[in-house]
């Protein structure tokens, strides 16, 4: 029963067993069938419609093109433009020479400059793209020289090992100054130290030299008697006046 | 239909129905709005770059406060482009021919200049009455010189606009009707006469953009002075 109350919905509905079928909404066409987003927009299409002599779409020659051929539309223009005028729907006045006037201006115009302002419209939208290509082209290039340096930063990583062998090298050699330094230092410490007694002792015989000396002297002083001492005086002046003779004698 | 040289100078009406609103509300529908895409076709960028360069002339003298005049000034712009241009298509009816028209458009903008001027900087304002460097013999004349340009300013604004496009629009119309006439007669005058014709109509599109230009100038000049 249920089965010939659906007989238009989808085979995967009908599928269902009976109780259900019967609630579940039955379409046989999707109620939303574009994407509900603005985003992404149809492109624009690349040219507009054709259009004979500026005006006439080109639709319209075609739409006549079976019956009439080829001159259809155009017998058509003129047959109209002359019951216009013949029956004088449309009369002519000074409008028609200002309209003829104005119409060669306008026509004028836009054969010279139509392509140049085309041009220029298409410029504008070419240069907004091109903004925008190049920031896309710049970012993406920044991301490559980034990946770039990462590279090289990994390269480097691999020298790691020699940089602290050096390293270590460095830090060995001075070590080896500072223990050098200090090596030196206790020796001259020393040294010092030896100097020292040596000139202690040096200073001690030349002072006890020099006391002896005294000492002697003194005693040798004291010990000289008064009678000494004439008979010495008495026996330099007979020196020097038998020298002194000697010396004249010389002379 | 006949046509006498007031013809196309009264408000139109259909049946009784004035259609003068309909007049002034057409070329607003030539204009494509901006659509929703980043890159549009090219009437669309045109149309925003021609905004653009109308907006950016007008605002570079105005300080930050005169910005808030951008909008109305460049749709008057527009508005007043559009109308004179499309005036001097055959049968059209221009609404800017109307006195009534551009002093309802003059007056208001003008008298919103003098009061924001007399309103946040009133001696600034009535200092511009007098130029700098006067002898002291000429003040008070010139004072009273200054204040009847300052009073006349809306009815030149006005008048200017309806006069040029008046008296475009009504000599086109002369020397078309003396072409139409002499066509008959002296077909070779007629020829020379068609030619002036077209020299005039190449003036009046330039006219036409001239004037609005100027009627949108001369405002932002005033604002200027009073901003």
């Amino acid at each position: 029963l249920t089965r010939s109350l659906v007989p238009s919905a989808p085979a995967a509905l009908r599928a269902l067993p009976p109780p259900v079928a019967v609630g579940v909404l039955h379409t046989t066409r999707p109620l939303h069938t574009t994407q509900q987003s603005l985003a992404p927009l149809p492109p624009l299409p690349e040219k507009g419609g054709e259009v004979r002599h500026g005006l006439i779409p080109e639709e319209f020659f075609q739409f006549l093109y079976p019956k009439t051929g080829v001159t259809g539309p155009y017998m058509l223009g003129t047959g109209l433009l002359l019951y216009f005028l013949s029956k004088e729907i449309y009369v002519i006045n000074h409008e028609t020479v200002a309209a003829a006037c104005i119409l060669t201006v306008i026509i004028y115009g836009i054969k010279k400059f139509g392509a140049d302002v085309a041009a220029f419209a298409d410029k504008l939208n070419e240069e907004k793209m091109a903004a925008a290509v190049a920031m896309k082209n710049e970012a993406i290039q920044t991301l490559q020289t980034a990946i770039e340096e990462e590279k090289k930063e990994q390269w480097r990583v691999e020298g790691r090992s020699f940089l602290f062998d050096a390293k270590r090298n460095n830090i060995a050699m001075l070590l080896e100054t500072n223990y050098r330094e200090r090596l030196l230092m206790v020796y001259n410490e020393v040294k010092k130290r030896l100097d020292y007694q040596v000139a202690m002792q040096n200073l001690r015989r030349q002072k006890e030299q020099e006391h002896m000396i005294q000492w002697v002297e003194k005693n040798v002083v004291q010990s000289i008697t008064p009678q000494q001492q004439k008979e010495s005086i008495a026996k330099c002046i007979l020196d020097l006046k038998a020298l002194s003779k000697s010396a004249h004698a010389a002379v | 239909m006949s046509l006498s040289f007031f013809d196309q100078f009264s408000s139109p009406s259909l049946l009784g129905i004035p259609l003068i609103l309909i007049a002034m509300v057409f070329p607003a529908l030539l204009l494509p709005s901006p659509g929703n895409r980043w890159i549009n076709n090219r009437l669309s960028t045109l149309q925003l770059w021609f905004i653009n360069l109308i907006t950016k002339q007008l605002m570079i003298p105005l300080d930050k406060k005169g910005h808030k005049w951008a909008l109305i000034l460049t749709s008057l712009m527009m508005f007043l482009l559009l109308t004179n241009l499309l005036g001097l298509l055959p049968y059209t009816f221009t609404p800017t021919t109307q006195l009534s028209m551009n002093l309802a458009l003059a007056f208001p903008l003008w008298l919103a200049t003098l009061l924001t001027g007399l309103r946040n900087q009133p001696s600034v304002s009535l200092g511009h009455l007098l130029p700098e460097g006067t002898p002291t013999l000429l003040i008070p004349a010139l004072i009273l010189i200054e204040t009847t340009s300052l009073l006349i300013r809306p009815l030149a604004l006005g008048v200017r606009l309806t006069a040029n496009l008046t008296a475009g629009h009504l000599l086109i119309q002369l020397i078309s009707t003396a072409t139409t006439t002499l066509m008959t007669t002296m077909p070779v005058v007629s020829l020379l006469t068609l030619a002036v014709l077209l020299l005039l109509t190449i003036l009046e599109v330039a006219v036409a953009m001239i004037q609005a230009y100027v009627f949108v100038l001369l405002l932002s000049l005033y604002l200027q002075e009073n901003i």
